[in-house]
């Protein structure tokens, strides 16, 4: 009798300490994520692009950084701006170069471009990189932060947690205390009536843009040292950021942050509850039930 | 009007093009140009790569020694991304369009499932270099020769070692969700059965994620003595990094080979480095295997890529030269003719051991089991081929340097 007692309570204390480890897991992974989400989001906000390139940018932020660590040494993290700047590059001369020719037209065509862009610029890639994939190796990556027995934090994710979200916080921060954000949140309410206020609207998208690049390519170079890096690692990120933003209420940023981190701890729990084959399944059952329930997304209705 | 006449010269230069491709492929006068479908891009790069580096080494050999039927041997690549679809097409096109006698490939047992059905339909043979799976043989086609052995022969092997070292009662599987992982699942699931084994965790998950640790608590939380992973290299490098973090503790780390065998697994650069130590894994062949040239075999890989080869690569070695075998001693490149020769060809002495294909087209191949220790891929069974005794139980994680 004792004895089943004794096992019982053990499993319920292995069970309370696995959930604890696996939300923290997700709460680490769902950062990432949230990172991700909030450049879309901004992008889908002040623009209504749904930029299928997302994914592409992200990748290409893993590349900046592992080139930068490859010839310079320098760790990923401190390496992150690099690829935040690349990428704001990129994406504000997309915007310039490509989006804002075809502006006006159905969105059907802003879809095939950025789907377009989004094979071009993973094709380049493998042209010059190949497709054989990389990884890196830094000391910081087999340090584990334990917590008691039961709990263990790796650090490395730990890190990248701490800057996505600083850089979460700065992003928000931007789009809702500046000049530039005031000008991209009244683009967003009225595309029409903004540039009779004397906002310059190609300016400012073209920036959102680049900002909402950035967010993918840092999100990236973030990635970089727990993942490994192929010309293709974007796509399902891409995948799950469109489900983030339609969560957060399509175009929110703080929505796609916090949805970010929801579904950080949704897939970790499915995977420790019901096993990891389930982790996608729930992912896109929760973007099927919101899109049929609560189109506005479940966090905020207001847009970015 | 006018744009009809501008047509007229459009159409000719598109026959004399179409008619000028068809003339250069397939069986001319010169040349004998067998097909290959692997995966030079894609997540499975790494393996289609090790593929190319065998298929060149074998090709370079055959073209030393005068090709065959006197004429020149080259390879017709087509590269199927890591994707199924594209190496159906890729059978398609080396078929109709250039007309190979004979196709060597996929890499993946999903790809290859894939193929299966498509040359039985045109009737052209194929090898199978790597695939494991065991339902790329269960069709009943009578066109399609595998060299390696299968997941079957995976789980038997293991569990034959297992059961003469320490022989374990608990048993969990952790494996991808496609063709090969699916299939060492069932193989690994039915051997268990019948060898007594309690199956207490199995854990399918869809590869290439960055995190595992959920799925790694599972099974921790499941106490089993042995883990069976089916797993490619990159989600290899993932599982055994996390289940540090998780500190996962079984007795032994065991494997289907694949990632847990690639030789980039034990290396910190390209693979899981110090975390990739005692784990286990079934391999068809080493650098170190007794059958004459393994070591030439290596020496020449070596010498083109600087690292030393893994199974895979000697695996699309051998079926280029079985291929080459077969097309010699049939002294033609008809289909038909090639693949009835196949049936009776008999190879006593080949680096990758004895090959005789039996009535379903399986080749015959031993299993072995190695065990990662310092960093390299060392025999622990079968005893005959042993170079060192397995380290067990597998050092606990915080007893390790």
């Amino acid at each position: 009798m004792l004895s089943s007692q004794g096992r019982s309570c053990g499993s319920f204390v292995n069970w309370f300490y696995s959930t604890i480890q696996a939300i923290l897991n997700g709460l680490l992974t769902g950062a990432l994520y949230g990172l991700i989400a909030m450049g879309m989001a901004l992008i889908f906000g002040v623009m209504r692009i749904v930029n299928f390139a997302h994914g592409a940018f992200l990748m290409l932020g893993m590349y900046a950084t592992y080139v930068l660590f490859q010839t310079t040494g320098i760790s990923p993290y401190y390496g992150f701006p690099l690829a935040g700047a690349v990428l704001f590059v990129i994406g504000y001369a997309t915007y310039m170069g490509l989006l804002r020719p075809i502006r006006g037209q159905v969105d059907f065509m802003v879809i095939l471009l950025t789907m377009g862009l989004a094979l071009i610029i993973t094709d380049g890639v493998q042209l010059i990189f190949g497709a054989d994939y990389h990884q890196i190796s830094i000391p910081l990556l087999s340090k584990n932060i334990r917590l008691g027995s039961q709990i263990s934090i790796n650090a490395p994710w730990l890190v990248s947690f701490a800057i996505a979200a600083v850089l979460a916080v700065v992003l928000y921060f931007v789009v809702t205390h500046t000049m530039f954000g005031r000008a991209a949140r009244a683009i967003a309410q009225n595309r029409y009536a903004a540039p009779l206020m004397g906002i310059n609207v190609n300016q400012v998208q073209a920036i959102s843009f680049g900002i909402g690049s950035a967010a993918a390519g840092v999100a990236g170079a973030l990635l970089l040292p727990v993942f490994y890096l192929f010309p293709e690692v974007g796509n399902q990120f891409k995948l799950k950021s469109f489900v983030m933003v339609v969560l957060g209420g399509m175009g929110s940023i703080q929505g796609a942050a916090i949805a970010g981190l929801v579904l950080g701890v949704v897939e970790s729990l499915t995977s420790l509850y019901w096993g990891n084959e389930w982790a996608l399944a729930v992912d896109f059952v929760i973007f099927i039930l919101v899109l049929s329930l609560k189109p506005s997304g479940i966090f905020g209705s207001q847009r970015a | 009007m006018k744009r009809f006449y501008l047509l007229i010269p459009c159409l000719v230069v598109m026959l004399i093009a179409g008619a000028g491709c068809h003339g250069g492929s397939g069986d001319n006068a010169n040349t004998i140009r067998i097909g290959v479908v692997t995966s030079l891009t894609g997540s499975n790069a790494a393996f289609g790569q090790a593929h190319k580096n065998g298929y060149t080494i074998a090709l370079e050999e055959i073209n030393a020694k005068g090709g065959l039927l006197g004429k020149k041997v080259e390879l017709d690549y087509y590269d199927d991304q890591s994707h199924p679809d594209q190496a159906v097409q890729g059978v398609s096109k080396l078929v109709d369009q250039d007309h190979v006698p004979i196709i060597l490939g996929a890499y993946s047992s999903e790809s290859t499932r894939a193929i299966v059905p498509v040359v039985t339909q045109k009737e052209i043979p194929l090898i199978i270099p790597t695939a494991v799976a065991d339902n790329v043989m269960g069709t009943g086609s009578a066109w399609v020769f595998r060299i390696c052995a299968g997941s079957g022969s995976f789980a038997t092997a293991t569990l034959d070692f297992l059961r003469n070292n320490g022989d374990p009662k608990t048993l969990a599987i952790v494996s991808e969700n496609t063709n090969f992982g699916q299939s060492n699942n069932k193989s690994m699931t039915e051997a268990a059965k019948a060898a007594g084994l309690d199956l207490v965790d199995a854990e399918t998950y869809q590869a290439s994620s960055p995190d595992y640790k959920s799925l790694l608590q599972r099974v921790k939380n499941k106490n089993p003595e042995v883990v069976y992973f089916a797993s490619y290299l990159l989600d290899a490098s993932t599982l055994m990094r996390q289940a540090e973090q998780v500190r996962l503790n079984p007795k032994y780390y065991t494997s289907a080979g694949t990632g847990f065998a690639a030789a980039e697994f034990p290396t910190p650069d390209k693979g899981a480095g110090k975390y990739a130590e005692y784990t286990f894994s079934v391999s068809q062949w080493l650098p170190s295997a007794k059958w004459k040239g393994s070591s030439e075999f290596d020496q020449k890989f070596f010498a083109l890529t600087n690292t030393h080869p893994a199974y895979h690569a000697m695996e699309a070695y051998a079926a280029l030269l079985v291929a080459a075998a077969a097309i010699d001693s049939a002294k033609s490149t008809q289909s038909q003719v090639v693949r009835d020769t196949l049936r009776q060809i008999n190879l006593a002495e080949t680096p990758f051991g004895p090959m005789k294909f039996d009535a379903t087209g399986q080749n015959a191949h031993p299993v072995l089991v190695t065990q990662v220790q310092g960093g390299q891929y060392k025999v622990v069974w079968p005893p005959d081929a042993a170079e060192n005794k397995p380290i067990i139980p597998t050092p606990e994680w915080s007893k390790r340097q």
